[in-house]
Order: C-alpha cells, then structure tokens, then sequence
C-alpha cells in the first residue's frame, strides 16, 4: 500500500461544486442562474377538457425542487438578487451576504458558513409555542443526525414542494418526488390525490404517513391540495430544526401560467405551533423539452454520518 | 497565505453559480474529510455504486504483506463520471476487476475512506473527477 499525502484544496473546493451539480444533472438541463428570483413565465397555460389548467408535466426546468432554484432559502423568504445582494421578500430589509457566485476570496469553510447564515437569515420562519424552543434549535444544531432526510427518508409534506412530475386525471392528479442525493439524502415519494368531490377521513381514523392524506379540489384556476393524517417525522426544511406533529394540517396551493409552475403551502399545527405558518411561493419551470421523461432515481443508501465529524448541516 | 491556498479560495466560490444558494452537501465536505490532506492508494475495482445521497467506489487493497483491505471512496454520480470521460460508452464504465489509483482526500475519522479526486487506469490514462468551474 503506498500512500502519498498532499495538499490539494483546489481539488476538494471543486469536488464540493461536484457534489451539489449532480443532482441538477440528474434531474434535467438546469438553467444558468445567478439569483434566485422567480422565473417569468411565457407561453399559453394548457386546459383540459374539463376546463381547468393541465398541470401535466416534467416540473424540473429549474433543476429539482428540494435543492435546486427556487431552493430552501425562498421558504425562508430570502432572495438572492446577485452576488453580493440579498433581501428578505416580506420585511424588505436588505440581507447581508459574502460573496456568493464569482471568484472573491472565501474559503471552503466560510463559504459554507455564509451559505449556512443566509438560509437561516429569512423573517418567514415558522412560530412554535416557547416549550419547543429548545427541541427547534437542538434538531438545528444536530441536523446531520437528526433530520430524517439527511438519512434516506421521505422528505414529506411540504418539504417536497413541487413534485418533478405531475399527470393530471379527471378524478385525480398524480405527484411524483424523485429521491435526491448529493445536496440531501432522500427517497422517492408519491402521491395519488383525488379530485372527485370526497371528503377527509376523521383525523382520529387515520394512520400517520409520509404524505398524509391528500384531496384536491379547484379554486378558480388554483389546484388546491387539502393535507392530513401524516407521522410526525419529517421536517419543513434541511435549515431550522423545524418539526411538526402528527396533527399537523397542510394547504397547498399550485397554480400554473405558462410554463411555470408556483406553489405555497399553509401548515396549521396548533399542537406545536403558535400560529400558522405560509411557506413563500416557490416557482418551477417546466422542463423545455416537449419530449421529457422523469429520468430513473437513484436508491438511497446512507454511509457518510458513521464519518461525520460535525454535528450541523452548512 | 499559499498560492495553493488561494487557489482553493477561488475555486469554492465558484460553487453558488448554478444553484444561487446553497453550496452545503448533504454534508460539508470538511465534516467527513481533510482538504489540507489527499492521499494516493492502488487496488482492485470490487463495486461501482450509483447511489443517492453519494456514489461509492469500492476498492480492494493489497498491502506489503499481502493482506487485502476494502477501502471505499465517495465520489460523483453517473453525470459527473461522463464528464469525466468515464461513462460506459467513453470506455466501458468503471467496473469489477479494473485496476486503478485513487487519488482522494482522506478522511477525518481516520477510516479506510475518502472523497475521490482522480483516477489513473493501469494503461495510465488520468480521469480528473472535478467539476467544471462554472460549477455545472
């Protein structure tokens, strides 16, 4: 065995762009972005027989949903304006920031830091009653271990946000959440919802799951899709430590213009939250190519935390 | 300040481009592995895996004394490998049974692990496992 130790920073800073370009790779021809502003849309918005929007489609144009553009710093309600420019969407107020997208000085570890710092930097932060202040900033400070899709589980509702793929159905519409590695660590998720005038089931009767039960219905030309019955182990976002209950309810918006995509979701969770809480919109692209397939997801398979020397995300 | 060191500096900065935001991996890079600290070791191609959150390359080693030792080594996914000139329809793929040297960072627990940077085939030719620097 013959082992050579030297120093070699500039490949392990390339090898950190690597890491976070596969995943866009993956998931179709990302766009070539330098802020995080909502895309505008463009063409004609498609409908169905029935009359309502068709929200069919590859919704990757962007790259994917958890970890691409828009990306967990829009729930916070950060925009990225440009390289040395950030504001908070709901209070104005400028966000300070380290150079972010061109070659300045910054090292690997204070590039991740000042990452880190400006997801966790937005106003539009879920409220939790003062006993859960602790558990908030323990989950955060312990997040490699601690978040469940740092370690190959569903990201959940609404964590996933908007699904890579929609087939909308006369009675119900089809979500499909490619597992995503590289940025994150977590598996494939779906969701089947109808739209056939059902009701919810009583809370009490139902499991816990993943998703929860979903039911969807049209306001106007928006999808609305009306969320319970979920467990109680999965998170809001990858920044944050925010949990929620197993009673949680959720509200998510779409509404499609073109070939955009935007999406918010509305989590009431009075077991643990003081208020309720409205992620900012999120808006997906949808993929350029009128011919696009999902591509196949890769199986996920944590080895790294067994590894790890730290304790919180970056 | 090393111009080795400000290299570095340049390159991470480039990371945000693309993405306009996070530059975070499902975990810091520097949470499992050393960048001041890259090592070279030869052994047998036992398994390619193309899995989430990262792929793994597993080697079987050979030390002085004839002992095989299994070292696994993160690195990039299926794009990254064709961007590196090593998809299977550049050359086969990496597979079972191929003899290489991996060039990596080691990692910080001290385990027979590490972030791989390059790989040398034994006909000598060097697939650099780096992104692009606009990050894509």
């Amino acid at each position: 065995m013959r082992v050579l130790a030297c120093s070699r920073i500039m490949a392990a800073a390339a090898a950190l762009c690597l890491l976070a370009a596969t995943v866009v790779a993956q998931q179709g021809p990302p766009a070539r972005r330098t802020n995080n502003a909502p895309p505008k849309p463009s063409g004609a918005t498609p409908r169905t027989a029935d009359g309502h929007p068709d929200l069919t489609g590859v919704w990757n144009g962007l790259g994917d949903n958890l970890n691409g553009v828009p990306n967990q710093i829009a729930n916070n309600g950060v925009i990225i304006e440009s390289e040395s420019s950030a504001r908070d969407l709901h209070n104005g107020q400028p966000v300070a920031v380290f150079s972010r997208n061109t070659n300045r000085g910054q090292n690997n570890e204070e590039g991740e830091r000042a990452a880190s710092l400006l997801r966790r930097s937005g106003s539009n932060r879920p409220i939790y009653k003062p006993e859960y202040w602790e558990m908030v900033k323990y989950n955060d400070h312990n997040a490699n271990e601690e978040d469940p899709s740092n370690n190959c589980m569903p990201a959940g509702v609404p964590r996933g946000a908007i699904p890579s793929y929609i087939s909308q159905h006369p009675n119900y519409v089809m979500f499909i959440y490619p597992g995503q590695g590289g940025l994150i660590a977590t598996q494939t998720m779906y969701r089947m919802i109808p739209t056939d005038g059902r009701q919810h089931t009583p809370l009490q009767e139902l499991d816990g799951t993943y998703t929860g039960e979903s039911i969807g219905r049209w306001e106007g030309d928006t999808f609305v899709v009306d969320s319970w019955g979920f467990n109680a182990n999965t998170w809001f976002d990858q920044i944050g430590g925010y949990f929620h209950s197993e009673n949680m309810h959720v509200i998510e918006r779409f509404r499609r213009e073109g070939n955009t995509l935007t999406w918010t979701a509305t989590v009431e969770d009075p077991d643990v939250l003081l208020e309720p809480w409205t992620t900012t919109p999120r808006v997906q692209l949808l993929n350029p190519q009128p011919n696009a397939m999902l591509p196949e997801s890769q199986p996920c398979s944590e080895r790294d935390l067994a590894h790890i020397v730290t304790k919180e995300h970056h | 300040m090393t111009r080795v060191r400000i290299n570095a500096l340049l390159a991470v900065s480039l990371c945000g481009v693309a993405l306009a935001g996070p530059v975070s991996a499902h975990h810091s890079i520097q949470a499992q592995f050393d960048i001041n600290k890259t090592f070279s070791i030869t052994g047998t191609v036992t398994k390619m895996e193309f899995i989430n959150p990262h792929s793994y390359l597993t080697l079987n080693v050979k030390d002085a004394d004839g002992k095989v030792t299994k070292w696994a080594f993160e690195m990039t996914g299926l794009a990254g490998l064709r961007r590196a000139g090593l998809s299977r329809a550049d050359r086969g793929g990496l597979k079972a049974g191929d003899e290489l040297t991996v060039t990596a960072l080691a990692a910080r627990d001290g385990s027979n692990s590490g972030l791989a940077q390059e790989l040398k085939m034994a006909d000598g030719r060097v697939f650099k496992l780096l992104a692009e620097p606009n990050g894509n």
